[in-house]
C-alpha cells in the first residue's frame, strides 16, 4: 500500500542560486487525496515533480512505501499522471490513447483490452472508444486523461492543475466527479493547485506552501477552523482582519484589545499567555461568525446565551444577495472594513447607512502577532 | 452622467458569430455585470462598448448620443483588459500616471490620486518596479490602478475579468473595494464588469446580464437571476442544482390540494408565490410533487407535457430517517458522501426513482452545527419547499447534456 514520505527535502536550481523547496518533511497516507496548495512560485510543483521522479532532490530523501526511490525513473514508480493541458494524442482514437502506454510496457493483448475497457468504463467514455478526442470538450479530454492514468493500474495519481483548463463553472461540477472517482478506486492522489476553493472542496488533506516551505498541513476543517498564520487564514478566504494592540491583560488567559485609530475595544483569548501589554496584534474572524443586530436590540430580554459574545457598533455600507448567502459590507468609525455573511433567506432588512450592533463570539476570534512585514498583511482589513 | 444603450448589436469574425442581435440598457451609476462562460462573447461586447471593436450591425449610445463611429479615445472611458497591457519600458508609477500626463491633468492632483489607488491595491512601496519584476496579480492591480485614474473625467469604468489572477484573500478585498468605491458619494460610477464567476457577479452587481454563445440570455438583479432563471443554462450557472425529469399534471381533482395547505410564512416565500402559480408534477415516484411556477412558464405548459424540475442544492432540506409520509416534495435515500467545503457541508444522497439510482446533492451551512447528525451511510429524507422548485418545459436530453457540458 503506497505511502509517500519526504524527509528533509531541499531543491535548488541554477547552481544553488534559486531555492525552490526549503527543507520540507511530509507524509502522505495510503488512500488520501492530498493537495499541495499555494501561490505561484511557492514550490508546490517542484515538490510534486520530485515525488514523481521528474526532478531529483538536491538534499533529502523521497520514500515510497518506506523505500528510498532515488534514481528510480517516473515510469517505474507506479504512478499515473494527469496534466493541466491533458496531453492527449489527437491523431489516436480514444481507445488508442488509453492502450498506447500499456502497449509500450509490453503487456499481453488480453490484459490490455481488459484494463482499457475497465478504465474507459470507469470514466464513462467506453461508448466513445472508436471516436477521436476532437469530439470532446475539455471535461471529456480530462476524463480521457484520467482513464489513461488509471489504466496502468497505478496506485498513485499525480495531478498538476488537472482542473486548470476548465471553465470555472464546469470545473465546479467536475471536481466532485474527480474526487468520487478517485475515492471509489481507493487511489492515493496528489493534486497541485493555486485554487483554494478547489482544494477545500476536494481534499482529505491540504499542505499549504509558501516560499518553498510548508506553512500548515491538515484536513480542510482543521485549516479552516484553526489557521496557524495570517497567511493561511487569508489564503483560504472569507476572513476578516482587524489590527490593534493589547490594552489590558485579564484573568483566565484573556486580554482586552483596542482596535487601531480609535476603533472599538474587545476581549479576546490570550491562550498560552503569548501576548503582552502593548503588543501589536491582528485578529482574524470568519465572515459567517459575525452576527448582526439592529441598534437598540434588547439583549437583556433575549433568551440567547450572551456569555463570551463581544458586541460593538459598526455601519452598514452595502449589502449583496449572493444566492446561498447574503453579504453585509460593514465599517468601523476608524475606517476599518469587514464583512458578515448570512444565509440567502436571511430576513433582517438593513439598509446601507444603518448603524448596527455586531456580535462575535470570543472563541471565533483568532489572534496573531502583527507581522513586521506590513506591506501585504496589514492592509488586509 | 453615463447611461449606456446597445441596440441590436451583431458581430462576426469570419463565419463565427460572436454576438447575435444584443440589446441592453445600462443605467447611470449602475454596477452592471456581464456574466457567462469563456468564449460566450463577453469580451467582444465589452470591446464594442469601449470602441475597440466596431459592430457589424447595431448602435452604441452613451447618454442618448450615438457613439458607434467614435474611437475609443473619444469615448473617454477608464478601462482595464485581462492581458493588462502595461508598458514594459516604464516602471510601476510611470505606467500608472501615464494617462494622467497624456490627459494633461494637474500633476499634483495626479500624484495624490496615484497615491490613493496604490494604497487601495496594496502596491505602495513598489513604485520603481518594472512590469517584468511583478507577479501576474500585481500587474493586474497596476492595470486596475491605471483604469481607476481615468475616472475623474469619465465616470464610466470598464473591467474585463479584473480579479482573475489574484489569490482568494486579495480577490475578496478588491471586490469589496470596487463595490464601495463605485457606490461612494464622491465617485458614483457606472461600472461594467465582465466575469465568468457567478459568485463574483452576485457579490458586486446591481444587475447581471447572462451571455452565452453570443446571445443575451437574461438580464436581472441577482435575486431574479437566481430565483427566476429563464432556462436550465442560467439555473445551472448560478449554483449547483439537482434536476428531475417529470410530467405536468393539470387535473381537476389532484391528490395534493396545494391551495389548502399551510404555507411557509416568510415574507420571502410570500414574494415568490405572488409571481407564480402552483403546478403539480409527476416524477414517476408514485407521489405528486409541486412547485410554484413563474406565471408565464405555467401558461406555456399543458397537462401531460414533459417538464424539468430543478432544485438548488442549498434549497434542499435534510432530516434523519424515512419521513416520506410527513414531508412533501421528499425523497428517501442514503447519504453516500459527506464533505466539508468551508462555509458549508455538501452531502450526496442516493435515492431510487423508477428503479434507477439518482444522486441528490444537499448543502447546509457549516455554522448551523446540525450537520454533525448526518453521517455517511445513514438513511435520510431530503425535500424542498414548493416555493423554491424551478420548472422548465423539458428541453430534451441533448440540450441538458450540452448545457451541463460534461463531455
Amino acid at each position: 500500500m503506497p505511502t509517500i514520505e519526504l524527509v528533509d527535502v531541499t531543491k535548488t536550481f541554477d547552481e544553488g542560486k534559486v531555492l525552490a523547496v526549503d527543507n520540507i518533511t511530509l507524509k502522505i497516507n495510503d488512500g488520501d487525496y492530498v493537495f499541495l496548495l499555494g501561490p505561484t512560485g511557492c514550490g508546490k510543483t517542484t515538490t510534486l515533480r520530485m515525488i514523481a521522479g521528474l526532478e531529483a532532490p538536491t538534499r533529502g530523501k523521497v520514500l515510497i512505501d518506506g523505500k528510498n526511490v532515488e534514481g528510480i525513473p517516473p515510469e517505474d514508480r507506479d504512478m499515473g499522471f494527469i496534466f493541466q493541458h491533458f496531453e492527449i494524442f489527437d491523431h489516436l482514437t480514444v481507445w488508442e490513447n488509453v492502450t498506447f502506454g500499456l502497449e509500450m510496457r509490453g503487456y499481453e493483448d488480453d490484459y490490455i483490452i481488459e484494463k482499457a475497457e475497465k478504465a474507459l468504463n470507469t470514466v464513462g467514455l467506453l461508448d466513445y472508444a472508436d471516436e477521436y478526442p476532437s469530439v470532446f470538450g475539455n471535461p471529456g479530454l480530462q476524463k480521457l486523461g484520467i482513464a489513461r492514468a488509471i489504466a496502468t493500474g497505478a496506485k498513485i495519481l499525480i495531478m498538476d492543475e488537472p482542473l486548470g483548463s476548465l471553465d470555472p463553472k464546469v470545473s465546479k461540477v467536475f471536481r466532485h466527479e474527480l474526487r468520487n472517482l478517485i475515492k471509489d478506486l481507493g487511489l492515493t492522489a496528489i493534486h497541485v493547485t493555486h485554487n483554494q476553493e478547489e482544494a477545500m472542496a476536494i481534499a482529505d488533506q491540504i499542505i499549504i506552501m509558501r516560499a518553498g516551505r510548508i506553512l500548515q498541513m491538515g484536513s480542510p476543517y482543521d485549516l479552516y477552523e484553526s489557521p496557524n498564520s495570517i497567511f493561511v487564514a487569508n489564503f483560504l478566504g472569507e476572513t476578516n482582519f482587524l489590527q490593534g494592540f493589547v490594552l489590558k491583560l485579564l484573568e483566565d488567559a484573556k486580554m482586552e484589545m483596542w482596535i487601531r485609530l480609535g476603533g472599538p475595544k474587545i476581549i479576546c483569548n490570550n491562550l498560552n499567555l503569548q501576548f503582552n501589554l502593548d503588543d501589536n496584534i491582528i485578529i482574524a474572524f470568519r465572515f459567517e461568525d459575525v452576527y448582526l443586530f439592529p441598534k437598540g436590540y434588547d439583549f437583556e430580554n433575549s433568551t440567547y446565551d450572551w456569555a463570551g459574545v463581544q458586541l460593538f457598533e459598526a455601519k452598514l455600507e452595502a449589502s449583496r444577495f449572493v444566492g446561498s448567502t447574503k453579504r453585509f459590507y460593514l465599517s468601523l468609525d476608524n475606517g476599518d472594513k469587514f464583512l458578515s455573511i448570512k444565509s440567502g433567506s436571511y430576513e433582517e432588512n438593513f439598509s446601507p447607512g444603518d448603524d448596527l450592533i455586531i456580535g462575535i463570539h470570543i472563541d471565533d476570534i483568532h489572534v496573531f502577532k502583527a507581522p513586521s512585514d506590513l506591506l501585504y498583511e496589514t492592509s488586509l482589513s | 452622467m453615463v447611461k449606456i444603450e446597445l441596440k441590436n448589436i451583431s458581430k462576426s469574425y469570419g463565419k463565427f458569430k460572436a454576438l447575435k442581435n444584443i440589446s441592453l440598457d445600462i443605467n447611470d451609476k449602475e454596477y452592471y455585470i456581464i456574466l457567462g462562460p469563456t468564449g460566450g462573447g463577453k469580451t467582444t461586447l465589452l470591446k464594442i462598448i469601449s470602441g475597440l471593436v466596431k459592430p457589424d450591425e447595431g448602435k452604441v449610445l452613451f447618454d442618448d448620443i450615438d457613439v458607434t463611429e467614435m474611437t475609443s479615445g473619444e469615448r473617454n472611458i477608464g478601462f482595464m483588459f485581462e492581458n493588462y497591457a502595461l508598458f514594459p519600458h516604464m516602471n510601476l508609477i510611470e505606467n500608472i500616471s501615464y494617462s494622467g500626463r497624456v490627459n494633461a491633468r494637474d500633476p499634483e492632483m495626479t500624484e495624490k490620486l496615484v497615491e490613493q489607488v496604490l494604497m487601495m491595491t496594496l502596491l505602495t512601496g513598489r513604485n520603481k518596479a518594472r512590469p517584468e519584476e511583478l507577479s501576474g496579480g500585481m500587474k493586474q492591480r497596476v492595470a486596475l490602478c491605471r483604469s481607476l485614474l481615468n475616472l475623474e473625467q469619465t465616470r464610466l469604468l470598464i473591467l474585463d475579468e479584473p480579479l482573475k489572477a489574484l489569490d482568494a484573500g486579495l480577490r475578496m478585498k478588491l471586490r469589496r473595494e470596487l463595490l464601495l468605491m463605485a457606490k461612494s458619494e464622491q465617485l458614483k460610477l457606472t461600472v461594467i464588469h465582465v466575469t465568468n464567476e457567478e459568485q463574483e457577479a452576485m457579490m458586486v452587481a446591481d444587475r447581471i446580464a447572462v451571455i452565452n454563445q453570443g446571445k443575451l440570455i437574461q438580464v436581472g438583479t441577482p435575486h431574479e437571476i437566481y430565483y427566476l432563471p429563464k432556462n436550465l443554462f442560467v439555473a445551472n450557472f448560478m449554483s449547483e442544482i439537482n434536476y428531475f425529469d417529470g410530467k405536468c399534471i393539470k387535473e381537476e381533482s389532484p391528490k395534493w390540494n396545494i391551495y389548502e395547505e399551510s404555507l411557509q410564512k416568510d415574507k420571502f416565500y410570500e414574494e415568490m408565490r405572488q409571481k407564480s402559480t402552483p403546478m403539480l408534477i409527476d416524477l414517476n415516484t408514485g407521489v405528486q410533487f409541486a412547485a410554484y411556477v413563474n406565471n408565464k412558464v405555467y401558461d406555456d405548459i399543458n397537462h401531460g407535457d414533459k417538464i424539468l424540475l430543478v432544485s438548488r442544492a442549498n434549497h434542499m432540506k435534510i432530516r434523519l430517517g424515512n419521513r416520506i409520509n410527513q414531508k412533501k416534495n421528499a425523497f428517501f435515500g442514503k447519504i453516500i458522501r459527506r464533505k466539508f467545503m468551508g462555509v458549508f457541508y455538501r452531502f450526496e444522497v442516493v435515492t431510487k426513482i423508477v428503479g434507477q439510482d439518482k444522486i441528490i446533492v444537499v448543502t447546509i451551512p457549516a455554522t448551523s452545527e446540525v450537520h454533525n447528525k448526518f453521517k455517511e451511510k445513514l438513511e435520510v429524507t431530503v425535500y424542498f419547499p414548493k416555493e423554491l422548485g424551478i420548472v422548465f418545459k423539458h428541453p430534451g436530453q441533448k440540450i441538458i447534456k450540452e448545457v451541463l457540458k460534461l463531455e
